[in-house]
């Protein structure tokens, strides 16, 4: 009887030592990723999973926490049904503090009102959709959105002296985005647009646009797609032969563009975050680590990828040793001027919104090269 | 006696064992995919009744999801219209549709009937994207509140999980006594040869405009259902490949069998998850799995005349009059 209850004492002193134990020496910090790594998109979760990998090897290797970090990864296809179904998966795994992903805008909101309601912190590297970091604040993204663009781009093209332009985008949220915010601040600096045309997620056939788009006169052209819609467009507007300066976003840096677009491709303006050419020396060791061991040239997603984990590291090195979900969500806020290979990025705290540097480049003889 | 077992059997395992047993594990993952599975049980109902029961091949099915899902979310979110008012109304506005659809395309059979849905469906697809004022198009509809239909609130993971639950039940309870009648026979027999029925005198072309626009309340419900246990709707999540996977769901589960339509639906949306484990190569394996279901088990894996006996053995009150004409199922 003694026996027992002398040991049910002991148990019960020992509990609040033990809680306390744990909560100073984690074994394991974990970090969730949702990405698609099957189905159509899987293109994207592979470069992420790439990157993911290489930030956190050699985040381990350096040793900066007494423990190790590891990451989850789990394939959403970014389906809707999964998206939601993982993040509730990652919710109920105590252990892990913070989820990186989805890949599209649409999955990471469905998965982004799971974590609003249980407070996780998530950060997703490409989710640009406005509404994606109004979900709650425990929402984070790192890339920079049309609303951070989108003026840049009516500045340039002012410097550069266009009065009228036509504006080309695919119809998704990201299109619309990219259209509501450039005109805006173009129409704001005295600039007129002159056309407006959306086409459909799939379509190829940019002929009817470009004829339309030809006949109201602009002095350029701002095109929002992606790099194989964009390559299309180009070499159609070489073959009607029309001459009018294209500017384009930033999602259409990719070498493959030249590639496809061929001579259609000289000449172009686009602005980005990441410059695979890129002189500086944090981005070139990327670079290189990541066609040595992956075989191929990284890309603007890569890159993404590369700095959203070492953002969130950096965020969790600062909460050590308290790793909390809370915890880690504070730290994340408080993002400032970390020299990541997109560019200097900061987090606004109260809109969680990136601010980065933005590179002018221009397509010159089959060449991204670098505008100062 | 007898007849009540099987049906006490089915709600007592939806109601009792199988909260009970997500309660005790406490995942919030099971929950949802217990909700999901139970989501597209309706769906691939209210298909089984359309294409397995009636005959006719419909690829536009989830586009009459989306319109539920598009009714319920923009009701709620702009009109402030209570869950308990959304989830019928999205029903009746995804029927009203249905039958829209449905008088022009009556009279095709066949493949150009099943062309017709899939032109029609697509049309809804590319209306929800590019109506932007209405649908705020590709941006799709966030904030849609959790289920707390007329001051109860059923947000919790059980709450939303009983209100699913019933809401199923429901809508087996439907298709079920649709299906196993005088009605649904006639469904059948315009199914194998609707010339000869319309000669027998079966009313062809109404029967399959009322067929269509039950099924169709029945997808707006789970539209409904999905807009507000997610919270965002995306034009995107309703595409052909929904439609597909339904139709999958359908005939995997076997045509023309209510259980089938169950096991198809439970087993392709717990498969994926199920399969995590093995990685990449999860999805192909699902697909060999239904590759080989349909190869070895052309008719379902719980076919028509299997799950006919099975319902007139447990769940068919009218089968079971023994009197000296017998019934074929509800009058």
């Amino acid at each position: 009887m003694t026996t027992t209850r002398r040991s049910l004492l002991a148990a019960t002193a020992m509990v609040p030592f033990a809680a306390q134990h744990a909560r100073a020496q984690p074994r394991r910090i974990l970090i969730g990723y949702q990405l698609p790594l099957t189905g159509e998109f899987s293109q994207y979760g592979e470069r992420f999973r790439n990157s993911a990998l290489m930030a956190l090897e050699a985040f381990n290797r350096a040793g900066r926490l007494p423990v190790p970090v590891e990451i989850v990864f789990e394939d959403t296809r970014s389906d809707p049904r999964e998206a939601v179904a993982v993040a509730r998966k990652f919710v109920d795994n105590r252990e892990i503090v913070a989820v990186l992903g989805d890949f599209s805008s649409s999955a990471s909101i469905q998965a982004g009102r799971v974590y609003a309601e249980v407070g996780m912190p998530q950060l997703s590297q490409t989710a640009s959709h406005p509404d994606f970091v109004k979900i709650s604040p425990w929402q984070f993204r790192n890339i920079t959105t049309q609303a951070y663009e989108g003026p840049r781009v009516a500045e340039w093209m002012r410097e550069n002296g266009v009065r009228r332009v036509a504006v080309v985008a695919i119809q998704n949220d990201w299109g619309q985005s990219v259209v509501s915010n450039f005109a805006e601040a173009f129409r704001a600096g005295g600039g007129e647009v002159v056309a407006t045309q959306f086409f459909n997620p799939g379509n190829r056939e940019f002929r009817a646009i470009l004829t339309e788009i030809a006949r109201a006169r602009p002095d350029a052209i701002y095109i929002g797609m992606f790099y194989e819609d964009g390559a299309a467009f180009l070499q159609q507007r070489r073959q009607l032969n029309i001459r009018i300066p294209v500017y384009a976003t930033s999602s259409l840096y990719e070498p493959k563009l030249v590639e496809l677009a061929g001579a259609g491709a000289e000449g172009i303006f686009l602005s980005t975050t990441f410059m695979s050419t890129s002189p500086e020396p944090h981005v070139r060791a990327f670079v290189e680590e990541y066609r040595r061991r992956f075989g191929s040239e990284p890309n603007m997603f890569s890159a993404q990828a590369f700095d959203a984990v070492n953002i969130l590291l950096e965020a969790i090195v600062r909460a050590w040793p308290e790793v909390t979900r809370a915890r880690v969500r504070e730290e994340l806020a408080k993002t400032r001027d970390f020299p990541g290979v997109t560019g200097v990025t900061t987090f606004d705290p109260e809109t969680r919104e990136p601010a980065k540097t933005l590179a002018r480049m221009r397509i010159e003889n089959g060449q991204f090269v670098l505008l100062r | 006696m007898r007849g009540a077992l099987a049906p006490l059997a089915v709600a007592a395992v939806l109601f009792a064992i199988l909260p009970m047993g997500l309660s005790m594990a406490g995942s919030g993952y099971l929950f949802r995919l217990a909700d999901v599975t139970l989501i597209f049980c309706i769906l691939s109902l209210s298909m089984q009744l359309i294409t397995g029961v009636a005959g006719l091949l419909t690829l536009g099915h989830a586009a009459f999801y989306g319109i539920g899902a598009y009714t319920a979310a923009i009701l709620s979110t702009r009109v402030g219209l209570d869950a308990g008012l959304t989830i019928p109304v999205a029903g009746l506005v995804s029927a009203l549709f249905g039958v829209l659809i449905a008088l022009p395309t009556m009279r095709l059979v066949s493949i150009y009937f099943a062309v017709a849905t899939l032109g029609l469906g697509e049309m809804i697809y590319v209306t929800l994207l590019n109506w932007v004022s209405f649908t705020r198009g590709p941006l799709g509809i966030g904030d849609i509140p959790p289920l707390r239909p007329f001051g109860f609130d059923l947000s919790s993971p059980l709450g939303t999980y009983f209100l699913i639950a019933a809401l199923a039940v429901l809508s087996l309870l439907i298709v079920h006594r649709i299906a196993h009648s005088y009605y649904g026979n006639a469904l059948r027999a315009l199914r194998e040869d609707d010339q000869c029925a319309d000669a027998m005198g079966l009313p062809v072309v109404r029967l399959k405009i009322e067929v269509f626009a039950i099924a169709t309340f029945l997808a707006g419900i789970a539209g409904a259902l999905w807009a507000h246990t997610t919270g965002y709707v995306n034009p995107a999540d309703f595409r052909f490949a929904e439609s597909i996977l339904i139709l999958a769901m359908v005939v995997v589960g076997g045509l023309g069998s209510i259980p089938g339509a169950i096991v198809g639906a439970a087993l392709l949306i717990l498969l994926p998850e199920a399969l995590r484990a093995i990685g990449e190569v999860r999805i192909l394996a699902v697909g060999l799995i239904m590759f080989l279901c349909i190869l070895f088990l052309p008719k379902g894996l719980f076919g028509e005349v299997a799950a006919l006996d099975l319902v007139r053995r447990q769940f068919g009150a009218a089968w079971r009059g023994g009197s000296a004409a017998r019934p074929l199922g509800w009058r």
